[in-house]
């Protein structure tokens, strides 16, 4: 028998940080976007801000512009910032390619 | 996504609601989209990540068992591929011994950290680029290459984050100046695009780099990269300018775009999304400067198109890279030509009337550009596909022939350089080259 031992080629991942905490609920919650503005974004995130404020009457859902859009501008800190500024209790980054 | 989020440090996973690709396509349906809305409701109040915190520096070792060595080398390729590790083509098992053996090509300690592999976040090590260029088929003195070509991949500049996951699909191009490419074996000359086993150099160290790319970074098609076509995905494009044919008053690529002494062994790294090859010489009778004049033209007319890929390099990076054969170099620098002039004369005859930038829609994608210097030059009527001349990249490669340009348009924020670092058992290892394929720097002629 021949045994062939050699490397895992994928390099290891150092995960740094923790995912934010999930909301116990959505009720009387501020929510925000942070859009890359493609992708008919225009037309699905106001339907998912209608959607939700339908859903849970106390919510606020921030304008789809409240943040910088574009694919430029969304991964910036300057747009972290504004959103941590913002008092949001969390966010929907929308739409990926 | 989920690389996107382990390239942030976050564990690899998201909270995502998502459609099939007809939900984003202008005019689409969206009725489907309020039947989904618990799967947005959930992932605000409910969704927790499945991954396990893995921070493990080192990576871990494979086993395959076979009843003779082809077996177990059969099975090692069926595991990597089955892992999502390799590109269809045989690959040689990274072993402890293949992979010490490339080390020996490494200024730096092999726990060295050169980065994080984007979009995916792996750990990328001195050992991780010698897995890869041990899988690929490299030999150790191929490894300074790679190992800067990585530095330059992994520069933030280089943007190489979205551009590992765009749909465009760019490459990277890696140019190699400096005495190391003959040395190694890089293909300056005949096809020097492409492999050529008397200059095997340029495959394995693309091919290498293309591993990293997929297999740190993450870029798996339709998972990792959107690239939808995925053009030179087999060894990227590594190769060297010809130096020693350069023009007299000519300077090397590296000198030229960053300012490195002549000599300096150095990569240049551009991302490309395509390459094509524009004919130049005339057909008939024409005269030199006719000839090249009629060439010149071709070229600019061919770049006379709005590449919007190439908008995110608008100030600072390249609309592409003009490769001109030596014998073209050397002849047209005996009509008076400067590496200058044909940016210049290039530059001037690629710009793009308004009225046609604005049939194609173009202006749309200049009005959303975050520089604010790419969105104000939509006021130029004709419109210079790049801000200036010296951003086009001018390099002397390819075969003695003078029939052809080759154009490689570029998708290219920058234009990243770096300088390369050898161990001080170079000398060595390029001995043992000339032992193990016979024929020395100078390659053999079949």
């Amino acid at each position: 028998m021949v045994t062939l031992e050699f490397h895992d080629p994928s390099g290891a991942l150092d995960v740094t940080q923790p995912h934010a905490p999930r909301l116990a609920s959505l009720a009387g919650a501020r929510i925000g976007f942070v859009s890359n503005e493609q992708w008919q974004a225009y037309r699905m995130l106001p339907m998912i801000k209608e959607l939700l404020e339908a859903d849970f009457p106390d919510i606020e859902v921030l304008p789809i512009n409240a943040f910088p859009q574009g694919n430029e501008l969304i991964g910036s800190e300057e747009t972290a910032a504004l959103v941590k500024q913002s008092g949001v209790d969390a966010v929907i980054v929308a739409n990926a390619a | 996504m989920k690389n996107a989020v382990s390239g942030l440090g976050l564990a690899p996973d998201a909270a995502m609601v998502t459609f099939p690709i007809d939900m984003f396509l202008p005019g689409s349906d969206l009725a489907s989209l309020p039947g989904r809305k618990q799967e947005f409701y959930d992932g605000l109040t409910r969704w927790q990540p499945g991954f396990v915190k893995n921070t493990a520096r080192a990576a871990p070792m494979l086993s395959v068992e076979g009843a003779s060595y082809e077996d177990a080398l059969n099975k090692a390729n069926q595991l990597l591929l089955t892992n999502l590790w390799g590109d269809g083509l045989p690959l040689w098992p990274a072993t402890r011994e293949r992979v010490d053996w490339i080390l020996r090509g490494a200024a730096f300690p092999r726990a060295h950290v050169i980065g994080k592999f984007p979009p995916r976040g792996g750990v990328t090590t001195v050992e991780t680029c010698a897995v890869a260029l041990a899988m690929a088929g490299g030999r150790p003195e191929y490894l300074p290459v790679l190992i800067a070509a990585v530095e330059a991949f992994l520069d933030p500049e280089s943007n190489s984050e979205q551009l590992q996951a765009t749909s465009g699909g760019p490459f990277p191009v890696v140019i190699v100046n400096g005495p190391i490419a003959k040395a190694i074996r890089l293909n300056s000359g005949f096809g020097c695009l492409g492999p050529d086993p008397q200059r095997p150099a340029g495959a394995s160290i693309g091919r290498a780099l293309r591993l990293l790319q997929q297999n740190v970074g993450g870029a798996l098609p339709g998972i990792g990269t959107m690239a939808i076509f995925g053009a030179m995905r087999y060894t990227n494009a590594v190769f060297a300018e010809d130096e020693a044919a350069l023009p007299q008053g000519w300077q090397p690529h590296a000198t030229e775009r960053h300012g490195y002494t002549p000599g300096t062994n150095s990569v240049s790294l551009v991302f490309a999304n395509g390459v094509t090859n524009v004919r130049r010489r005339g057909a008939k009778k024409e005269l030199p400067q006719e000839d090249a004049l009629n060439g010149m033209w071709r070229m600019a007319d061919f770049m006379r198109t709005p590449n919007l890929g190439a908008l995110s390099g608008y100030e600072k990076g390249t609309p592409g890279i003009m490769l001109i054969s030596p014998v073209v170099a050397k002849m047209m620098a005996a009509l008076g030509w400067t590496q200058a002039s044909i940016r210049q004369f290039l530059w001037e005859n690629s710009r793009i009337p308004t009225q046609q930038l604005k049939r194609a829609g173009a202006p749309a994608w200049l009005e959303i550009d975050a520089n604010p210097i790419t969105r104000d030059s939509i006021k130029l009527d004709p419109w210079p596909i790049t801000l200036k001349p010296e951003n086009i990249v001018l390099v002397v490669a390819g075969g003695d022939h003078p029939t052809h340009f080759h154009w490689l348009q570029a998708h290219s924020p920058r234009v990243i350089g770096r300088v390369m670092r050898v161990p001080e058992s170079f000398d060595g290892l390029l001995a043992d080259a000339d032992r193990d394929l016979g024929c020395g720097s100078d390659a053999c002629r079949i």
